[in-house]
């Protein structure tokens, strides 16, 4: 049985009273690509950064390859952090070559590979500029290249697609893609979903420190629940006609009812019902449901529960 | 040990690659010649001032040119044998110059029956000329440059004038110029020389019977106490000084290299700080081997300097040695073997790597600590001003080397390698010489250990200045420092 490229057991992270990190638990399995998704803030980068050893847990195990992180070990991984930077008096060629010899490359093999790159990635003509000459997204590509050059069996990319613009972020998607047919792993922390809607196969969600989902993507579609949008004309009762025939959670949404549907209907099964009651459909489309939607709806109730438990503790500490 | 090698070639090819090393490197020579030779032509530029002494008869006058000639007499005598002035063991040269100016010749004509008649004798500073006029109003015109005096470089303007009164009454020194202290010296010294002789004559001693003193004096031979074993007499030589010398030479450029090269580490870590390069390296790297190879960086630039310094210098040195008097080459020769010698070489080259290994350590973690120069600057103030007490050190030693205050000093962790360098040609005790030895290193090896925790703090957890203040605060007894 082949070990996880990353396992973290009930890790916590504290930075003076500050819980950064809480209880997470996290698989990332051999040949998988998995979102590490959170808005700012949730504690994604600080997992990240213990993932690989940078930051030590206050509690709970990081397993990288099956082991504790360190530096031999790292060399199977690449890893580009959120906080972007080079040396801006070397060329991209010599960074390139410089992380991947650090990795374990011949000096040959190293400046090679660096060429190959920057001629896929459309900077042969830039690979003996100064990083200082080169545009923010130029050198940010850069910095992306001198993460993979090494050919690492794991890519942890911490928000990947910032500062990148539409055209250089479909480049990078296709680049993940390819080092995942390569053979990598990858984890990627972001906060737009329709990467992660692309590309992963499970996503983890984190919200003020916390895991708040570990799945697939349809686990976490399921999570949200499945509606039918049904439009009918001013006035009409749609609850009203339909609940009697078991849709019993329906709510007026603008100039149309949404229609919940529990796991034994589909949308088809609520428009038939509509139009068995006569109702005057105007429209009728399945609602699609976005990751954005689960992440919003997710997120949101973790912050109420920790708005809940901050008021409970504030009860009970003013109670006493 | 692969990842010390590229972190090192990667910094040190940072640094000799920008054009600031460069700089360092040509510019650093020639300063450093531009300092030694500033005096000569500071004294060369000056332009010859005109005095006049207004007085009956001459004898002021004489006195005083007699006082100015003195550091021509000087001078030359410096210029035609450095080594017999300096060890008090004058050459044929230098005795024959000596009887000319005793038997009343003026500078020039002595030198030249020195026969240095190559040597070009700088202008005189002052001149004196005749008065043009024998009152103080009179002569006021001239010394505010409105009336011009007669010379022999045409009219010029009068710079002083003394009126020497018949009677016992106050000399005056007459100038518009208060800030050019060197004429009123020599004149004070000159009025010292003749009292004295009034006294001595009034007491019944004549000139003639000052001077025949004066030639009787009995030469003073300093002689050096050896083991009755040795077989290099007792003559104090050349050879003996040398490793004071030597030392000197070797505390100060420690001092040079460690002041100019360790700023390298800090700018190096505060452009990785800034342009956020931690994360990445520390992914690569384990910190001890990133912290060596950055240390390596910097103690290669050092090494490169003085290479390309010593060879610059053995080249010039080369060139000029064919019109070096035998002596002065002697002498040098003397020194450098001095330096070479294993029982000075060998604690220098350990106080210098052990000195670099502290200071720089010290520096590469407050650059991790700071986001900009600026806020370098408010954290390096204290350790530049710390910095300079060796400096003032190797004062003291030049006139002192056993100093009671090198040997304490040089217990104090911060001062030891450069203090010593300093005190090894004065043969302190073998234990002392092992115990700072010992000392330093166990201080390079806890400046290395907070060095890298205070790295850590800043690389990874991103602390700044501010973090320095609030450490400092917590310390305080009776204050708490926030938490964050």
């Amino acid at each position: 049985m082949s070990v996880h490229p990353l396992e973290m057991r009930s890790v916590t992270k504290r930075f003076g009273f500050f819980t950064a990190v809480r209880d997470l638990s996290l698989t990332v399995p051999q040949g998988s690509i998995v979102g590490f998704l959170g808005p700012n803030g949730a504690g994604k980068s600080t997992s990240l950064r213990m993932s690989l050893g940078v930051l030590s847990p206050d509690e709970g195990q990081v397993r990288l390859f099956g082991g504790a992180p360190d530096i031999d070990t790292l060399k199977r991984v690449g890893f580009l952090p959120e906080e972007r930077g080079l040396y801006k008096k070397m060329s991209p060629r010599a960074i390139i070559s410089y992380f991947a010899r650090l990795k374990g490359m011949s000096a040959s093999d190293s400046r090679k590979r660096a060429d190959e790159l920057l001629e896929v990635m459309g900077l042969g003509n830039f690979g003996r500029s100064r990083i200082s000459k080169l545009s923010k997204g130029m050198a940010q590509k850069v910095q992306i290249l001198s993460a993979l050059a090494h050919r690492p069996d794991f890519l942890i990319l911490d928000e990947p697609f910032s500062g990148l613009d539409p055209v250089n972020q479909q480049g990078l998607e296709d680049m993940i893609i390819e080092e995942h047919k390569r053979g990598a792993t990858i984890l990627f922390s972001t906060h737009v979903m329709e990467h992660a809607e692309r590309l992963c196969d499970s996503i983890v969600m984190m919200a003020r420190g916390r895991k708040v989902f570990d799945g697939t993507l349809d686990q976490a579609f399921g999570a949200l629940g499945r509606a039918a949008l049904i439009g009918v004309e001013d006035g009409y009762d749609l609850n009203a006609a339909i609940s009697p025939k078991g849709f019993t959670e329906n709510e007026l949404a603008g100039d149309h009812w949404r229609v919940s549907l529990s796991a034994q209907y589909d949308a088809q099964d609520a428009l038939r019902a509509a139009i068995e009651a006569g109702a005057p459909i105007t429209s009728f489309r399945p609602e699609e449901a976005r990751l954005r939607d689960v992440f919003v709806s997710l997120v949101s109730e973790a912050e109420a529960e920790d708005l809940e438990k901050t008021l409970a503790t504030r009860k009970a500490t003013e109670a006493a | 040990m692969r990842s010390i090698y590229l972190v090192a070639r990667r910094d040190y090819l940072g640094y000799v690659q920008a054009w600031g090393f460069w700089l360092g490197l040509l510019l650093t020579p020639i300063l450093m010649g531009v300092g030694m030779m500033a005096p000569t032509w500071a004294a060369n530029s000056q332009p010859t001032r005109y005095y006049t002494v207004i007085e009956q008869g001459t004898e002021f006058a004489d006195a005083l040119r007699a006082e100015l000639q003195e550091d021509r007499i000087a001078l030359v005598r410096m210029t035609l044998d450095p080594v017999g002035v300096l060890n008090d063991e004058p050459s044929d040269k230098l005795r024959a110059f000596d009887d000319a100016i005793d038997a009343g010749s003026t500078v020039e004509a002595a030198l030249e029956a020195a026969g240095g008649a190559q040597i070009s004798l700088p202008q005189a500073d002052f001149v004196a000329v005749a008065p043009p006029a024998t009152d103080e109003d009179s002569i006021r015109p001239y010394l505010m440059g409105e009336r011009l005096v007669e010379t022999s470089e045409g009219p010029q303007p009068l710079f002083a004038a003394i009126f020497v009164p018949e009677d016992n009454g106050e000399i005056e020194y007459w100038s518009e110029n208060v800030t050019s202290r060197t004429l009123l010296d020599q004149v004070r010294a000159a009025e010292r020389k003749i009292t004295e002789r009034k006294v001595f004559e009034a007491a019944g001693v004549s000139p003639r019977i000052l001077n025949e003193a004066e030639k009787q004096r009995r030469d003073i031979t300093e002689r050096r106490a050896r083991p009755a074993s040795s077989d290099s007499g007792s003559q104090v030589t050349m050879a003996d000084r040398a490793p004071f010398i030597a030392s000197v030479f070797m505390a100060f450029l420690l001092w040079f290299l460690i002041f100019s090269v360790v700023n390298y580490l800090l700018m190096g870590t505060i452009e990785e700080r800034s342009n956020k390069i931690f994360d990445s390296l520390l992914t690569s790297v384990k910190l001890p081997h990133m912290l060596a190879g950055k240390l390596l960086a910097v103690l290669a630039v050092a090494l490169t300097l003085m290479m390309v310094w010593a060879i610059g210098g053995s080249v010039i040195g080369a060139a000029l040695s064919g019109q070096m008097p035998a002596d002065i080459r002697e002498s040098m020769f003397s020194v450098a073997g001095a330096v070479l010698k294993p029982s000075l070489l060998l604690p220098a080259i350990l106080s210098f790597v052990l000195g670099y290994l502290m200071y720089g350590a010290v520096f590469l973690a407050l650059g991790s600590l700071c986001d900009t120069i600026q806020e370098a600057q408010t954290l390096m103030t204290p350790l530049i001003v710390m910095l300079m007490v060796p400096m003032f050190m190797i004062v003291v030693a030049i006139s002192d080397p056993e100093s009671p205050i090198l040997s304490v000093m040089s217990w104090i962790p911060v001062f030891t390698p450069f203090l010593l360098i300093l005190r090894v040609p004065t043969h302190p005790p073998l234990w002392e010489v092992i115990g700072l030895l010992v000392l330093m290193v166990v201080a390079a090896l806890v400046v290395l250990w907070l060095a890298s925790r205070v790295y850590r703090a800043g690389a990874v957890h991103g602390a700044g200045v501010g973090d320095v203040g609030k450490w400092f605060s917590k310390m305080l007894p009776g204050k708490k420092g926030e938490t964050g």
